[in-house]
């Protein structure tokens, strides 16, 4: 369980590690908390040649309100997101997410700029980020640019991010109105990669279920909520949610019982949406 | 001092890092090994390209199976049991290969690192072979997959216990349940993994290895043979070794090639397995299927017992304990600290491609105890009795004492009936079944499940329960030593792994000497010490300690002669307390043990006459049967029926350890097992896919419990001293024993309304909703 050797760059700056990873033609990858991706070079299940430090770039560590939008670096660590009260007050749904992840340590470590890019379909940030409708700044050769959380993964730990691209920033829209959040996850032991996962947010007429575990990226399923009849329209978005992903099994758990859970983890978070 | 939980001697160097594990050893010139593993779990091996690896940089050697040196050896693990069928275990896999993860090459290099980058560069040529990974597909019928060319049919070992008249006693049964269950396949995964240094000394030609060993002395034979050397120039060192729990109770292909490499390339070797390796090639346990039927009585008396047992042996018969140790294990215990007559088990060891199955805490036992209690659980439902009531009915009473088991075991314990009396005290049995119905009322779904279990331990000479190696392990050896100044130094055969076996020892030598507890070192791990079989079958402080008991007291009567003399005074006058030997009628005077030690050694003059010099002596000991320890169990969990999660709410133990030398350690081991027992019940599972690639290689996959998986255990405890020398019983593994029983009776009692059974372990929530499901 050693890694493949590789070289080790620290980068100063968004535009030095951009160059970094666009001098190694491919065979670069950024590291933030690195409690994923470590791992994976230990397993020799990857095995980059370059690897482009961001940790020095404090940029990438800011958390504040912008235009409406609270912006997280890329660098911000679970753990922050778990207790910062801006995060908080703006975005609480991403706050719960991040206590589901793994353990202290990992939360200490591990960057949500690391956790969308890194794109494990079980993860909670990325279904958190496509639930929050938030964008991400890209950075890359030729500038900066926008991309919806939605559209970022494009298969099992697969990204549409270039290889000499790299997340900078995390953009959660805070709306005028009061949206309901819920979340809701099944894991084997706390702190494991779900099994399931759901993450719900509710307008005035509507809520969005987020699904996490159950595809190669997060599904998103939305549908009309009749107040008058909560009961009724929750059983029916949840059953949508479990009519329309086709989860798999593994050594965890069986693909119908996946698809069990999905209802069960969307009716959680959909009752936490509408608190009732 | 014995009783007492006195500051481990362990503690001061583990908790401050300054524990001396293998992988702390560096020698002069040391080169790091790395194993290149089978992705096939079957196949024929074409060759094993390792140019490209030998030319890679700090490579020094690259062997392969086919290098004379390996080739010429192998691992036999023999048993005199008529039907076993001995097969060998290469070094390093030649011609075929025959699980996942088997070494076919090593590597070594100046370090660890560009060992492995080497690794990664040898090529496996090899031609696929049907694989299978089932045991009882693997000797059915026409199995494709045939392990080895020695046994056709894949069973390496069979063997049928059977006592009175089972097809009567079933016939005239009142009620016959018949059910199969099956228990997952598990590791050990002790904190530290296997390790190894193995260091050649030209200059007078002996070999050291330091290993992370449960059994040195056993290591020690076993390389002696394999290597044609003469075993007194053979030594192998069991430093600070970091958790055992059985797999490192076994001489691994991997050690022997550490010693091989070190005498060929005259550089001391070093190799620390990963996780990875560990998850892969060391030995797993407790695959087995159980078809079981059991004839009752109407009120609850089982009159007789009738299963089929199939052990998953995995790929080799591993050194020493072969692929005989867990069905043995299993046939002749099935029936635990249950009276039953007329008893038939068939048991089977097969052999598949996987990791080859080996000790692990409990040895078959966590699952014949389950398999037992289901069965009772299942039968008093039909039965339409309490578990309780069944129980009771069937326990081996004080009265019974000693019992000879159905099996030919020698029943010594007289608390099976009280330990359960205890935990159902503690847990207000009554009280929870209210609480239960008030639940149900509610639709939840709570459970209460029970394990009443035993635990030979301490076997000794005349104890059967082994596989029939050409060892009976049933003593060990102890030397008490004094030094001139009086300090004491106990030298002891058997190992420790963590266990607190330092103190415990110290323990024993300190209160059967007269002596303060801080004057006594204990040194254990290394054949050149007094011999012993190591640590096993929670054998250590019965027998271990029985022997430094023995050793003590003949020290202790010397030192009684010596002061006599000294003192002018009768033996019988004199007693030995707070490191003086006084008179019994003056006891402000006499001398102290020191004073006799420096007469001992520096003034031999004085000492009586025909008295030798010097202050040691050495002791064997052994219990020759063993002694039973005895335990109970019980959980109350609640299960999500939504999820099919289960909550554990809480888990009681009482055991009857005999004699307790140091509370704390005892609690500390009951803990451990209870914790690692949870784990086995609810979530470790090794998974082979249908090819034979293990599915769950990592820590992510195979899910060992932590701290939130565990609840605040609450621990009890019958202390009815054996009659061993120490009147102490084993309790090492005891507490792993009961914990899939009670939990998968406290989860089926839990969906009793629903009809739900839980015959299959783990208790994952996916297979307790597929079971909801089914049944509504």
């Amino acid at each position: 369980m050693k890694p493949a050797p590789f070289r080790y760059v620290r980068a100063g700056s968004v535009a030095e590690a951009v160059a970094e990873l666009a001098a190694a033609g491919g065979d670069a990858k950024p590291l933030a908390g690195g409690q994923s991706l470590v791992p994976l070079m230990n397993l020799r299940l990857a095995r980059p040649a370059v690897l482009v430090d961001l940790n020095p770039i404090a940029e990438l560590e800011r958390l504040e309100v912008e235009d409406g939008r609270l912006v997280i670096g890329a660098l911000v660590r679970h753990r922050r997101l778990a207790t910062d009260p801006l995060v908080a007050a703006h975005a609480p749904l991403l706050a719960e997410a991040a206590r589901w992840i793994g353990h202290g340590a990992i939360r200490a470590r591990g960057t949500i700029g690391g956790s969308l890019a890194h794109a494990d379909p079980a993860a909670e940030l990325p279904c958190a980020a496509v639930a929050l409708g938030a964008e991400l700044s890209v950075a890359g050769p030729g500038g900066a640019r926008t991309l919806a959380a939605a559209a970022l993964v494009d298969g099992a730990y697969s990204t549409r991010l270039a290889e000499d691209e790299m997340i900078t920033a995390v953009r959660v829209p805070i709306t005028a109105g009061p949206v309901g959040w819920g979340f809701a996850e099944i894991a084997r032991r706390h702190g494991d990669f779900a099994l399931v996962l759901a993450a719900a947010t509710a307008v005035p007429g509507r809520a969005v279920v987020t699904l996490g575990g159950v595809a190669s990226a997060p599904l998103r399923i939305d549908g009309e909520l009749d107040p008058q009849q909560r009961e009724e329209a929750i059983a029916g978005l949840a059953a949508r949610c479990v009519e329309l992903c086709e989860p798999a099994g593994d050594v965890h758990a069986t693909a119908d019982w996946r698809r069990a859970m999905v209802g069960v983890v969307a009716t959680r978070a959909l009752r936490d949406a509408l608190r009732c | 001092m014995l009783g007492t939980s006195v500051p481990r001697k362990e503690d001061a160097r583990l908790l401050t890092g300054r524990g001396r594990y293998v992988s702390d050893l560096r020698l002069p010139g040391m080169l790091h090994v790395a194993f290149v593993r089978s992705p096939l779990a079957h196949g024929r091996i074409r060759g094993v390209d390792a140019d490209a690896a030998r030319a890679a940089p700090g490579v020094v050697a690259v062997v392969t199976g086919d290098d004379p040196e390996v080739a010429g050896r192998e691992l036999r693990a023999r048993s005199s049991l008529s039907s076993y069928v001995e097969t060998a275990q290469p070094l390093l896999a030649r011609d075929r290969v025959r699980f996942n993860g088997e070494a076919v090459a090593a590597v070594v290099a100046t370090d660890r690192y560009l060992a492995e980058d080497a690794a990664d560069l040898v090529v496996l040529d090899g031609d696929p072979l049907p694989a299978v990974v089932d045991a009882r597909a693997a000797c059915a019928p026409g199995c494709a997959a045939v392990v080895h060319e020695e046994a056709p049919d894949n069973v390496l070992v069979r063997r049928r216990f059977e006592a009175g008249d089972v097809d009567s006693a079933l016939a005239a049964a009142h009620l016959v349940v018949e059910r199969e269950l099956r228990t997952n396949r598990h590791a050990g995964v002790p904190l530290e993994g296997r390790a190894g240094v193995a260091s050649w000394d030209a200059g007078d030609g002996t070999l050291t290895l330091w290993s992370g060993t449960q059994i040195p002395h056993m290591i020690r034979h076993g390389i002696a043979e394999l290597l044609g050397l003469p075993e007194r120039r053979v030594r192998v060192l069991a430093p600070d070794v970091g958790g055992g729990f059985g797999v490192k109770a076994s001489l691994y292909p991997e050690d022997a090639l550490l010693c091989v490499l070190a005498i060929r390339l005259g550089r001391p070797v070093r190799w620390v397995e990963d996780r990875l390796e560990h998850l892969l090639s060391a030995s797993h346990a407790r695959d087995h299927v159980y078809r079981v039927r059991a004839g009752l009585d109407a009120d609850g008396t089982v009159r007789a017992l009738d299963a089929d047992v199939i052990c998953n042996a995995g790929a080799y018969s591993l050194w020493p304990y072969t692929a005989a140790l867990e069905p043995l294990m299993a046939g002749g215990l099935l029936a635990g600290p249950y009276r039953v007559d007329h008893y038939r088990c068939e048991v089977r060891g097969v052999a598949t491609n996987t990791a080859p199955s080996g000790p692990y805490r409990g040895v078959a036992r966590p699952a014949t105890v389950f398999v037992m209690e289901r069965m009772l659980d299942i039968a008093a439902a039909a039965l339409g009795l309490d578990p309780v009531a069944v129980r009771r009915r069937n326990l081996v009473r004080a009265e019974d004492v000693p019992y000879t088991s159905a099996t030919r075991l020698v029943h010594d314990s007289r608390t099976y009936g009280a330990c359960l009396d205890a935990v159902l005290e503690r847990l207000d049995y009554a009280a929870v079944r209210d609480e239960q119905r008030r639940m149900r009322g509610a639709g939840r779904a709570l459970g209460v499940g029970l394990a009443v279990y035993n635990e030979l331990t301490g076997m000794g000479s005349a104890a059967s329960a082994g596989p029939r190696m050409p060892f009976r392990t049933g003593y060990e050896m102890a030397t008490v030593r004094l030094d001139p100044e009086g300090g004491v130094t106990v030298l002891a055969g058997t190992t420790s792994q963590g266990q607190g076996l330092e103190t415990t020892l110290a323990q024993i030598a300190a209160d059967e000497l007269g002596v303060a507890y801080d004057d006594v070192d204990v040194r254990m791990g290394d054949t050149q010490g007094p011999y012993g079989f190591g640590a096993f079958a929670s054998r250590q402080g019965v027998i271990g300690g029985g022997a430094v008991l023995l050793a003590a007291r003949a020290v202790r009567d010397r030192i009684v002669q010596i002061a006599a003399h000294l003192l002018e005074a009768a033996e019988a006058d004199l007693r030995v307390e707070d490191g003086r030997v006084r008179p019994v009628d003056a006891p402000d005077l006499g001398i102290s043990i020191a004073d006799v030690a420096r007469v001992a050694y520096h003034e031999a003059h004085r000492l009586p006459e025909g008295m030798s010099p010097g202050l040691e002596e050495t002791r064997t000991y052994d219990p020759v049967r063993g002694t039973f320890a005895a335990g109970a169990q019980a959980a109350v969990v609640e299960v999500d029926r939504t999820t099919g999660e289960v909550r554990v709410l809480r888990h009681l133990c009482v055991e009857d350890a005999g004699r307790v030398y140091h509370p704390a350690i005892v609690a500390g081991q009951i803990e451990g097992g209870l914790a690692q027992g949870i784990g086995g019940a609810l979530h470790e599972h090794h998974v082979y896919d249908p090819d034979g690639r293990l599915m769950t290689a990592t820590l992510m996959d195979y899910l060992l419990p932590a701290a939130t998986d565990v609840p605040a255990f609450e621990v009890g405890h019958v202390d009815d001293p054996a009659a061993t020398v120490t009147g102490a019983r084993g309790v090492g593994e005891g507490s792993t024993l009961g914990v899939a029983a009670a939990l998968a009776n406290a989860v089926a009692d839990a969906l009793s309304p629903w009809g739900v059974e839980t015959n299959t372990l783990p208790l994952t929530p996916s297979r307790i909703h597929a079971a909801l499901e089914e049944a509504t």
